[in-house]
């Protein structure tokens, strides 16, 4: 088992024996609201920490779980069984409705709406006093178990066991296909896009996500307290859950258990002053301690230390002015925020990590190392290529895979691509060539849907392409690299040829989460295959390496994997010799060839020559958006008007 | 109807509030892509700034004005430096989003322990009793309110399109990098937009104060509703929030006297998520092209 297995489990059966410890309900309950912010997080983290998007209506989310308790207890009588999925199930609605339009645009948009919706929900709340008795609030008794009414360590126990099915649950979901997903779409959208994972529908996913653990969170919450009021589900508790977040350290379930420690302790803190004073003085020690180490030692400078030192030595010095500091309870809070995103970035989790071991805490050097062994014992041999050989064979050989008519892209009056035709026949290797600005890498990224024509028609296997998204041109089966390399950095070169393998997965949220045979098989498959994928471009012994760590060729080389992964008709390779060196070009060529072999058709824009001209069946030339000439490598070469492009006129 | 007529003048009233402070929103967004997400306090502390000056000093209400606004320029600048400069170099947007919520927590509670927790009367500079104006009623300082936001808003567009100082804003917008290469300190634009975006905002503050009460929580809702204008109206477009925000104040003084005053910040939301799905560049808003 691995280390962070055990690290839970022991964790865990502590937790549970807590109410055998102490039988003070003040400790129990204290442990359990932890215990009950700690599922939230896990799902905030999803949001936060891997699709980096913010959400400030976590507040509201996790008051509709606690109303969805209230309302269905009162009005319907309903029991245990029916409610914590209900409330689940009616939060993960409401976080759908919230970011399937919020989320249709990059930008702070979620962030904006996600505020609206938590101060509205407060007022909805209120209002609705045929719904939820408004002001007043809702009481509960403790919830029944087969006509047992559970005592508050029975209840303990039970948010104990759904805090264990939580971490399992986001445990699996994040290693999955899906955690990929959410990562990919993080590290580079335009190729999540272009790997067919819409990066707007998993965006919206993780989002639903972690509405729904909020609402398993919410319900607990309702019965923890055992009382419901509209006025604990505001601003402040969705801030102190972000706090929670980034304080703790995100993408670590031990961050979110940490985080959650910190904001359900913190109010407590600050209620005395006393104990506060102590801890500024602490904090404020710690703090000049760290920063003369690092002065001395020369990881810092005074610039960079200035702020925090005097920020703290005057907190400290305020501690002692003040009579009470409840009423600048906010302030702190205010002032822990600036602290921790400047200052910790990583959560005291992370920096921790970074503290105890040189490595990055993204990939644990032993965890890879297992799943390499696993990889070589399993012994099951994927072919890199799904399409076969022989089977396509029957398929015409002049059958033209992509064409298209007129295609006309207008960027305010500049005409990027003029009118171009474009025809590509079945298994060959299309060259574009053109000066630099000719419109080359516009045409790739109109045919892959990221620009829509302005006019034009483009049929891909007599299928038009106009109007489709990006992944789903992916799907359909062009796939492309990019001129500047887009690769997820801080994934494995693995895990990203993983991604463009997104599509092989038929396993839905229930699969990862019971983490039934299906999803074990399709990973499994995928594993190898990727592996495959990167040993047919020679990047096998780099498999487990980040892929920003790559030299430059072979993170071209990674993405032409990647490429391949999603079993493309047509591959688009945009400039993939760029910056590469001789030895390095010799096995692109070689590469490229064994891909036509695989009858993949490839379009190639390179502007080494003798990469087209010795590779190419076909090669078309641009010139300012319009396509100057077409043929067989030589006949181009000799074109009167393709020297006149690429050297200039003559002088008259 | 002239109900409906004077719902339309007090809507109207409140929408210009809320393109003003949308407005801010865009400035800030024009240079670096970011906003303030405490604008509503820098709104609230003009106000309270201004109810120290004119009713603790008794000054003039006319001359309180440009000191608030002075008061406005510094905060915004405050806030850029403080807040919003280190996350943008980090490219961070997790960055910016926290800590100017942050810092909107702290001016907050600031101005709670300054001001105290109640809500306190601006007294009115205008005459309080309503006039007529096409059969309905409407108040002078309503009129003011209208007015005085146009005013606002024309003098910052005249000064971005007009001058030399306004056109390196322009350029910040267009291309930030390619700005800062032609010799444009960008980073002084971005703060001089916040420090503009703040004069804008506690300028509001002081021309709605006399409207309502006066206190450290009457800029979190109001800033909120410039959100929701903001993207209804689209975070480009100037037309797009005055449209935006005449909408909205309508939708709610509507709302609030039809239906129940409890409701009447429901439309807001539900108007702002419709915006989003049919259109999300907002209605006036252009869609920006993408480069790869």
């Amino acid at each position: 088992m691995k280390k962070s297995y055990i690290f839970a489990l022991v964790a865990l059966i502590g937790a549970a024996l807590v109410p055998m410890i102490t039988p003070n309900p003040y400790y129990i309950h204290l442990v359990e609201t932890i215990m009950i912010y700690s599922i939230l997080l896990f799902g905030l983290d999803i949001v936060v920490g891997y699709t980096g998007q913010v959400s400030l209506g976590h507040s509201g989310l996790f008051g509709i779980g606690a109303y969805t308790v209230g309302v269905m207890f009162m009005k319907l009588a309903a029991p245990l069984w029916l409610i914590l999925p209900a409330s689940i199930l009616v939060t993960a609605v409401f976080g759908a409705i919230l970011a399937m339009p919020a989320l249709k645009v990059s930008g702070p948009y979620l962030a904006m709406v996600t505020l609206a919706f938590g101060t509205i929900i407060q007022i909805l709340i209120n209002e609705m006093t045929f719904l939820t008795e408004g002001p007043l609030g809702v009481k509960l008794p403790k919830p029944q178990i087969a006509g047992i009414k559970m005592d508050d360590r029975d209840f303990y126990w039970l948010v104990c066991l759904m805090l264990a099915l939580s971490m399992l649950v986001v445990h699996r979901i994040l290693r999955s296909h899906l955690g990929r997903a959410f990562e990919a779409l993080r590290g580079s959208p335009v190729a999540s896009d272009c790997m067919g994972v819409s990066v707007y529908r998993f965006k919206v996913y993780a989002f639903v996500i972690s509405a729904g653990f909020a609402g398993l969170a919410g319900s607990l919450y309702a019965y923890s307290e055992q009382y419901i009021s509209p006025n604990t589900y505001n601003f402040e508790l969705t801030v102190l859950f972000l706090l929670a977040i980034i304080m703790g350290g995100r993408k670590t379930r031990s961050g979110a258990i940490l985080g959650a420690t910190i904001i359900v302790l913190l109010p407590k803190l600050l209620d005395d002053i006393e104990i506060f004073r102590i801890v500024a003085t602490i904090a404020c020690a710690l703090i000049v301690a760290g920063a003369i180490i690092g002065l001395v030692k020369k990881w810092l400078t005074v610039n960079s230390v200035l702020v925090p030192v005097v920020g703290t030595i005057c907190l400290a010095v305020f501690s002692y002015q003040l009579e009470s500091i409840t009423d600048w309870r906010l302030s702190i809070f205010g002032l822990m925020i600036l602290f921790v995103v400047y200052y910790l970035q990583d959560g005291i989790i992370g920096f921790m990590n970074k503290l105890l071991s040189a490595q990055r805490i993204t990939y644990n050097q032993q965890e890879l190392e297992l799943e390499r062994q696993q990889l070589a014992k399993d012994g099951i041999h994927e072919n890199a290529f799904q399409h076969n050989l022989q089977t396509d064979s029957s398929s015409n050989q002049n059958e033209p895979v992509l064409v298209a008519k007129e295609v006309l892209m207008q960027f305010g009056g500049l005409k990027a691509i003029n009118k171009v035709d474009l025809v590509v026949k079945r298994g060959e290797i299309h060259g574009l060539i053109g000066p630099n600005g000719s419109g080359k890498s516009t045409i790739m990224n109109v045919l892959t849907g990221i620009y829509t024509p302005t006019s034009g028609q483009i049929d891909f296997l007599g299928q038009t392409v106009i109007g489709k998204t990006s992944s789903e041109i992916a799907i359909s089966g062009i796939a492309r690299t990019f001129q500047n390399v887009q690769l997820f950095g801080e994934m494995t070169a693995l895990q990203n040829v993983l991604v463009g393998l997104h599509h092989t997965f038929k396993s839905n949220l229930l699969d990862v989460a019971l983490d039934t045979s299906r999803y074990q098989k399709e990973n499994l498959h995928a594993t190898h295959r990727a592996y495959a994928l990167l040993e047919f471009v020679g990047l096998g012994s780099l498999a487990w390496e980040e892929a920003r760590n790559l030299p430059y060729g072979k993170q071209r080389l990674l993405e032409i994997a990647r490429a391949l992964a999603l079993d493309p008709e047509l591959l688009l390779l945009d400039e993939p010799a760029a910056g590469l060196t001789a030895p390095d070009i010799k096995e692109l060529i070689s590469i490229i060839r064994k891909i036509r072999d695989h009858r993949i058709t490839v379009i190639l824009i390179e502007h080494h020559m003798d990469v087209v001209m010795s590779i190419c069946d076909t090669v078309s030339v641009l010139d300012f958006g319009q396509k100057i000439a077409e043929g067989k490598p030589q006949e181009v070469q000799n074109d009167a008007k393709v020297i006149t492009a690429y050297l200039g006129g003559t002088a008259e | 109807m002239d109900i409906l007529l004077q719902l339309i003048y007090s809507g109207v009233a409140l929408g210009m509030i809320y393109a003003v402070i949308a407005f801010g929103y865009q400035l800030t967004f024009a240079t670096s892509d970011t906003l303030n997400f405490g604008q509503g306090e820098a709104l609230m502390l003009g106000a309270l700034f201004g109810l120290t000056l004119v009713d603790g000093m008794g000054m003039n209400y006319w001359l309180a004005i440009p000191l608030v606004c002075l008061f406005g320029l510094l905060q915004g600048g405050l806030v850029e430096r403080i807040g919003v400069r280190p996350a943008i170099k980090i490219k961070s947007e997790f960055g910016w989003i926290m800590s100017t919520i942050a810092l909107g927590i702290i001016f907050k509670n600031v101005a709670e322990n300054v001001w105290g927790r109640d809500d306190l009367r601006f007294p009115s500079p205008l005459d309080e009793s309503p006039i007529k104006l096409f059969g309905a009623n409407v108040l002078p300082m309503e009129l003011l309110v209208i007015s005085g936001a146009l005013f606002m808003m024309l003098a910052v567009e005249f000064f971005n399109r007009k001058t030399i100082y306004g056109k390196a804003v322009v350029a910040t917008f267009n291309d930030r990098d390619a700005a800062k290469l032609m010799g444009i300190n960008t980073g002084l634009v971005i703060t001089f937009s916040y420090a503009m975006s703040s004069l804008t905002a506690a300028f509001a503050g002081i021309l709605i104060a006399p409207l309502t009460l006066t206190g450290a929580t009457m800029g979190s809702v109001l800033g909120l509703k410039a959100f929701a204008v903001a993207i209804i109206g689209g975070l480009t477009s100037g037309m797009g929030i005055v449209v935006g925000g005449i909408l909205l104040g309508i939708a709610e003084t509507t709302t609030g006297f039809y239906l129940s005053t409890g409701y009447k910040d429901v439309p807001g939301l539900v108007l702002l998520l419709m915006v989003l799905a049919v259109k999300p560049a907002g209605l006036f808003g252009k869609t920006a092209i993408k480069k790869v």
